[in-house]
């Protein structure tokens, strides 16, 4: 139920209303953009290894597996939804992935291509729930986040699986962008992909006009259920690709892969901007900037050697102040 | 007599009626599978064990009322519990310890309250935020090992009388003040009021910033006494307590037929749906299932229930609204 505040004055005076406009949103990007630059000089100055180009790299490739998981659960957010099934979805595909070729030899493309299935599936089933049955997104995420972690660890048993296909080694070794390796270029990839697709595909601005105004998208004629389920199940998928980039960066699979990612990947969304106080406002490409801050903030606490749990910590911190952001930027609810 | 018996199968009942139902199918269920499960001594472990969650989904039924769902909890009684550890190891006073560790939960109700009531931040992201940070301290605090508090704490928590423990009079008196509080008090209706309509609530002259940060402190204290029961019961604060019971508590209010919408819900359907998920959750466990099973079960049932119960407050609500056409058209009719 969002009004833009330029919108709503662009009735009367439509210049310095646009100007306006186009100043707030260049406050929201660059103000992102200004905070990772200023975080980046900070711990540069600070840290005589943080710029090495080998850490930069490392920066990068820690953050690819939240950085995809992302993009779904801000496609999720921007719907006006919330999941949580995220960490379990990815458990879930490499488990399928890491079995089928690791335990049974069936070609990767099969092993991958089952695994995406499963992935979607989680999602499809998460969007009928929400959208068909009506079961609130944090429940029903939750009671599949349980049932896919069950699958998974029902497959794996106590065992740790060993992946090393060299389709796998290829993603987490071979360099293809300056020294940034394969998975990482399928990261930004997928970005670049997904930002554009919610401008320019129909299916973009239904989830932006479903999570900004859901009686005004039902009445103009929008399928509530296809939109809703459709994001889940983009969501789902996007988390088993995670999950294939989470097996080639560590190349063993076990029980807890994946834990807790789906706290990491919305507070991506939430440090990039993504809108709390109603849905459908916030940029899939800023998203990325907030895996890129959080990222940043992990590697160099890491390099100063601060407990992990005290990382922890900051991270829960950092979250409150991009909440608080969003509300000074943004206005009440 | 009809009018007690239309009372009670009210369409506001109905909720409870399935919940009483898919108890009793449950418990029936467990003792086909496990004859020997449902004993004295059961019913005494499910109460001991289920305490921290009792109390805390009383004070998360006020929370979701009012729309302020709080995902603090299972992070806060492990801070508080590791800020006793902490204090009875450094000062040896359990009495100062125990004021320390409710002082934390308290304290943190009041910072949720006043970042949500006093700058309008949202609910679920603040005690998000604060679902994480709090875990990270309580891990850091110790580098995650357990802190021992010696056995003072527990001869008085774990003190039964025939078998019947001190947790079962905490409990109750909760719920019954609960209750009180909800359905009393100048408190429990502008819980309501707020939940219905903030801005309603807000322009008919009702501090709600007061009463927010009330509903904040109400779950601080909550979380200090399960706290003080978790680290008495245990011997010793361990940092990973109350891992995922925030989202149990969330569960068991919601199966209690208490909708996350807000603006309405009652204490005693709470009650059920936390003895509902005790049911499932110590059954489940005593059947001795691995891990993956345990999850995939719970994880199922409870997408069943929720599912089933939204179907069938669906179908009533369609019965209902088909009635009361009927009767506007026989009463337009009637009149021409």
């Amino acid at each position: 139920m969002s009004v833009d505040a330029g919108t709503v004055t662009g009735r009367r005076a439509p210049e310095r209303a646009q100007v306006g406009d186009l100043l707030r949103r260049l406050a929201e990007t660059l103000g992102i953009v200004a905070i990772a630059g200023a975080l980046l000089l900070a711990f540069g100055l600070t840290s005589s290894q943080f710029l090495l180009s080998g850490n930069i790299r490392n920066i990068f490739v820690q953050i690819s597996v939240v950085g995809v998981a992302a993009i779904g659960e801000t496609l999720v957010m921007l719907a006006g939804g919330l999941d949580l099934s995220v960490g379990s979805v990815v458990l879930l595909s490499e488990v399928i992935c890491a079995d089928l070729t690791a335990t049974h030899h069936l070609p990767l493309s099969v092993a991958l291509l089952a695994a995406l299935g499963a992935a979607g599936g989680i999602g499809l089933l998460n969007g009928v729930l929400v959208a068909v049955i009506g079961i609130e997104p944090i429940l029903a995420t939750l009671g599949t986040l349980l049932v896919a972690a069950g699958l998974a660890k029902l497959i794996l048993g106590l065992r740790y699986l060993q992946v090393d296909h060299p389709v796998f080694n290829d993603l987490a070794v071979t360099n293809v962008l300056f020294n940034l390796p394969i998975m990482v270029a399928v990261m930004l990839g997928l970005y670049v992909v997904v930002s554009i697709a919610m401008r320019v595909t129909p299916f973009g601005r239904m989830v932006y006009a479903v999570g900004g105004n859901r009686r005004a998208a039902r009445l103009s004629g929008l399928s509530l259920v296809g939109v809703t389920i459709a994001v889940y199940v983009v969501a789902g998928v996007l988390s088993g690709i995670a999950g294939f980039l989470n097996v080639a960066q560590i190349g063993l699979v076990s029980q807890n892969d994946g834990m807790g990612l789906e706290f990491q990947a919305i507070i991506a969304a939430l440090v990039g901007g993504l809108s709390v106080t109603s849905g459908g406002v916030g940029r899939v490409e800023r998203t990325l900037l907030g895996a890129l801050i959080v990222g940043m903030m992990t590697n160099y606490q890491t390099i100063k050697g601060i407990d992990p749990a005290f990382q922890q910590a900051f991270l829960g911190g950092l979250l409150l102040a991009a909440v608080l952001a969003d509300r000074l930027l943004r206005g009440r609810q | 007599m009809s009018a007690i018996r239309r009372r009670l199968f009210a369409k506001s009942y109905i909720d409870t009626w399935f919940l009483l139902l898919m108890t009793a199918a449950l418990l029936v269920a467990f003792r086909v599978v496990q004859p020997g499960w449902l004993n004295g001594h059961t019913v005494q472990n499910l109460v001991i064990q289920n305490t921290p969650l009792a109390l805390v989904a009383m004070a998360m039924t006020f929370s979701i009322i009012s729309r302020y769902i709080d995902l603090s909890p299972g992070s806060m009684i492990a801070l508080s519990g590791v800020v006793i550890g902490l204090v009875y190891t450094a000062q040896g006073s359990l009495a100062l310890a125990i004021a320390a560790g409710v002082g934390t939960a308290i304290g943190a109700g009041l910072l949720n309250g006043f970042l949500v009531a006093g700058l309008g931040l949202n609910a679920i992201m603040v005690t998000l935020a604060a679902f994480i940070w709090a875990r990270g301290l309580s891990i850091g605090a110790n580098q995650g090992n357990p802190i021992d508090v010696g056995s003072g704490l527990g001869t008085v928590v774990n003190a039964s009388w025939h078998g019947l423990t001190l947790t079962a009079p905490v409990v109750i008196g909760a719920y019954v003040g609960g209750w009180l509080l909800l359905s009393r008090t100048k408190m429990g209706r502008y819980t309501y009021a707020m939940g219905g309509d903030p801005t309603a609530a807000r322009r008919a002259g009702i501090n709600t910033a007061l009463y927010t940060i009330l509903i904040f402190l109400l779950m601080g204290a909550m979380i200090g006494v399960s706290a003080v029961i978790t680290v008495g019961q245990l011997g010793s604060a361990q940092p990973t307590a109350g891992l995922g019971l925030e989202l149990d508590a969330i569960i068991a209010v919601v199966i209690g037929g208490t909708r996350l919408a807000g603006g309405e819900g009652v204490v005693g359907r709470t009650a059920l749906g936390v003895i509902f998920l005790s049911i499932l959750n110590s059954g489940l466990l005593n059947l001795g299932l691995t891990d993956a099973y345990f999850q995939l079960y719970r994880g199922l049932a409870l997408l069943a229930v929720l599912s089933v119960q939204i179907i069938v407050r669906r179908v009533t609500d369609e019965e209902e609204r088909r009635k009361r056409e009927q009767e506007q058209l026989s009463a337009a009719l009637a009149t021409a």
